[in-house]
């Protein structure tokens, strides 16, 4: 199982797949497209509810497109900056993953731990290729660790190396 | 295909019971704003009773459980059918509830807790007396023995008697095991955790809540007790304090031994609530279980097997290490402790005499000696972030306090500050970290002290954290997750540690996880 991909389980420190970036930045436009376009039918609505002076009226819609803006940037310019702090790492041992901007985890996961997993794509990561790993243990505060932004094939591998193996296994 | 069991009968009286516990409120109110209308009495009494009583009929009907061979099984439901498999394996402990009608009754209210959620995985209410015994003697029986089977990669190197113990032949032999006590709370005993732990409030506020809730019905509350009244009070005690020039003299003295009255009344009420929850507190050791029996009116028994407890915490509060007491708690998978609501479980040991603790851990713990421990301490500059953090709470407290009191609260700062400095270097001193072959230590607190002991068995995951105030000192923070730790402050969770200590540490735990199976 483990010679079908013999490259994975190496304990070199490996980068998300790129296409992450360009996944998230899509998310990103989506949401403030429906959040530009909650706004277009609330603004009116509600000037006509409140009908303010026409200063008014362009102060409410300087702040409600700075802040769109605003965001639409963070949105653009986050995942970027998420992708270059984020690592993962699989050995023999586990699965190690580094990620954070601000607030940085080191977190692993021992192979010998890990209870099940999930290997889970939606809609646009069927598009890109991507999945989503997903690492139950028997833990409260890390019971389910993620990692998103792997290429499919490769989560799928991962899983394989971390399935629960009856050798070592005594549950 | 072996045979299923029922509930007791009274199964049906004790769920109708339980549905108007929860409906008497809303019934009283209705009863008492119909008045004294028979006609409508009776036609209320109907529409609630009778329903439930279906209910509780249908119930006991449809709920049956068996002993398969590895699992509890049991089925409930009349339209939505439920069965569900319990491996033996996998409980973590039984819990036996009985309420003074319980007890008359001679029944027994059952909790099987498994690892899963905060949740129990059954409840079986209620049970003859001789069906709970026969279910902890198949779940756990049958469980020691599975252990021992797996016990090739097993971990408790240190105890040879678990292994003699799981030796017994047949595990539908009776538990002819010999038990010792470990721990037994005299009435004195009851008394000082009455005094040290203040549970009083517990009493008042279910008091005030019942008060509460009688008032409101007569509208007392708000004729003496209103919001104009209270706002009014407090404006003029406002007043006396900070215009008037302060309190006079007798206003001081008067709210002095008002203070003293509350901590008395406070205490007593908790030495009383310590009598009648906790009497008779023991603790039974008998093969590999754990067994604590409680209770004045409502008499809890629980039986937690020893190699199910996750991590161990010793605590105490400036009045146990005065009188030299202590108190321990374990967590183990499931069936969280210290959460509200009555099935919330008590301390492993409530109150226990500081030189007995080694005894006890020695037990549940096996391997963990504290006076062992080689003490690490955090970063040398732990202590002035702790200050730091801590002026900024107390700043936080002083804009509310002039905020509300006016600009006299300014008074308080050199109190706030003192306040800041002390915590902050009782923190560094006492927040340390050890580790052993088979354990890992974490000890903290100012005021209040705890350590928490998990072995390194019981770790399922480490991860190593940086705040951005972490990396601008070159700190982080290592935690070690376990299948027990509860989210409040007892867990292995150490802060401020040195960027490189931490990540050895947290690359040592991880690996002693790895390279070691996890039992359940």
């Amino acid at each position: 199982m483990e010679s079908a991909i013999p490259t994975i389980v190496d304990g070199e420190v490996r980068r998300l797949d790129p296409r992450y970036v360009e996944l998230q930045k899509r998310v990103g436009w989506i949401t403030t497209g429906v959040l530009g376009a909650l706004c277009g039918i609330g603004l009116p609505i509600s000037m006509f509810i409140v009908r303010p002076t026409l200063l008014g009226f362009v102060l409410a819609l300087t702040g409600v497109v700075a802040v769109l803006g605003l965001l639409a940037w963070w949105m653009q310019r986050w995942p970027a900056l998420e992708y270059a702090r984020a690592s993962y790492r699989v050995d023999q041992a586990g699965l190690e993953i580094r990620r954070g901007v601000y607030w940085r985890q080191v977190i692993n996961v021992p192979r010998s731990r890990v209870q099940h997993t999930d290997v889970s794509q939606g809609p646009f990561e069927r598009q890109y290729g991507l999945g989503t790993l997903a690492i139950h243990t028997a833990g409260t505060e890390h019971a389910r660790v993620e990692l998103p932004g792997l290429p499919h094939e490769v989560a799928l591998a991962i899983r394989d190396h971390l399935l629960p193996r009856n050798l070592i296994d005594a549950i | 295909m072996p045979s299923e069991h029922r509930l007791h009968p009274f199964s049906i009286l004790f769920s109708i019971l339980k549905q108007f516990g929860a409906l008497a409120v809303p019934m009283l109110l209705l009863i008492v704003g119909m008045g004294t209308d028979q006609d409508r009495w009776q036609g209320y009494a109907v529409v609630f009773i009778v329903p439930y009583a279906l209910f509780s009929v249908m119930r006991y009907v449809t709920f049956r459980y068996r002993y398969d061979d590895n699992e509890l099984v049991i089925r409930q439901g009349f339209i939505f059918r439920n069965q569900r498999h319990v491996p033996y394996d996998r409980i973590q402990n039984i819990d036996a509830i009985q309420n003074v009608l319980h007890r008359l009754l001679n029944v027994v209210e059952v909790r099987v807790q498994t690892g899963g959620g905060s949740e129990p995985e059954a409840t079986l209410s209620v049970l003859a007396i001789g069906d709970l015994e026969e279910m902890r003697r198949r779940v756990f029986g049958s469980a020691g023995v599975t252990a021992r089977g797996q016990g090739a990669v097993a971990v408790e190197r240190a105890d040879g008697e678990t292994a003699d113990d799981a030796n017994a032949p047949a595990p539908a032999a009776p538990p002819a095991r010999s038990s010792r006590t470990l721990l037994r709370l005299t009435p004195r005993d009851l008394v000082l955790y009455g005094i040290v732990e203040n549970r009083g409030l517990i009493v008042i506020a279910a008091a005030f809540g019942l008060a509460w809730e009688l008032a409101s019905m007569s509208n007392v509350v708000e004729r003496f007790l209103g919001e104009q009244a209270s706002r009014s009070a407090l404006r003029s005690a406002a007043r006396m304090i900070f215009v008037d020039g302060g309190p006079s003299i007798a206003a001081a003295a008067w709210l002095v031994v008002g203070l003293a009255a509350f901590l008395i009344v406070s205490r007593v009420f908790s030495i009383g609530w310590a009598m009648v929850r906790l009497h008779g507190f023991h603790v039974q050791h008998s093969g590999d279980d754990l067994r604590t029996e409680y209770g004045l009116l409502t008499r809890i028994v629980q039986t937690i097997p020893r190699r199910r407890i996750q991590t161990v915490t010793v605590r105490q509060t400036p009045l146990h290490r005065w009188w030299r007491l202590a108190s321990i708690r374990v967590s183990t998978a499931g069936g969280k402790e210290g959460e509200g609501g009555t099935g919330r479980r008590e301390w492993f040991a409530p109150v226990i005499r500081a030189d007995e603790v080694d005894g006890v851990l020695a037990v549940i713990a096996p391997g963990a000696d504290l006076a062992a421990f080689d003490w690490q301490p955090l970063h040398p500059r732990a202590a002035r972030r702790a200050f730091r953090r801590n002026l900024v709470v107390a700043g936080i407290l002083q804009v509310l306090a002039v905020a509300l009191l006016g600009r006299l609260a300014w008074l308080a700062a050199p109190v706030l500050v003192a306040w800041a400095l002390q915590t902050a270097r009782w923190f560094a001193a006492h927040t340390g970290w050890a580790t052993t072959p088979d354990h890992v230590a974490f000890r903290t607190g100012t005021i209040v002290r705890a350590v928490t002991v998990a072995p390194l068995v019981r770790i399922q995951s480490a991860s190593l954290n940086e705040s951005p105030f972490d990396r601008r000192t070159g700190m982080a923070r290592v935690y070690a997750d376990t299948a027990g730790s509860d989210g409040g402050g007892y867990a292995i969770n150490v802060p401020y540690l040195p960027r490189e200590v931490a990540s050895t540490l947290q690359q040592r735990l991880s690996a002693a996880a790895a390279n070691t199976a996890f039992q359940w």
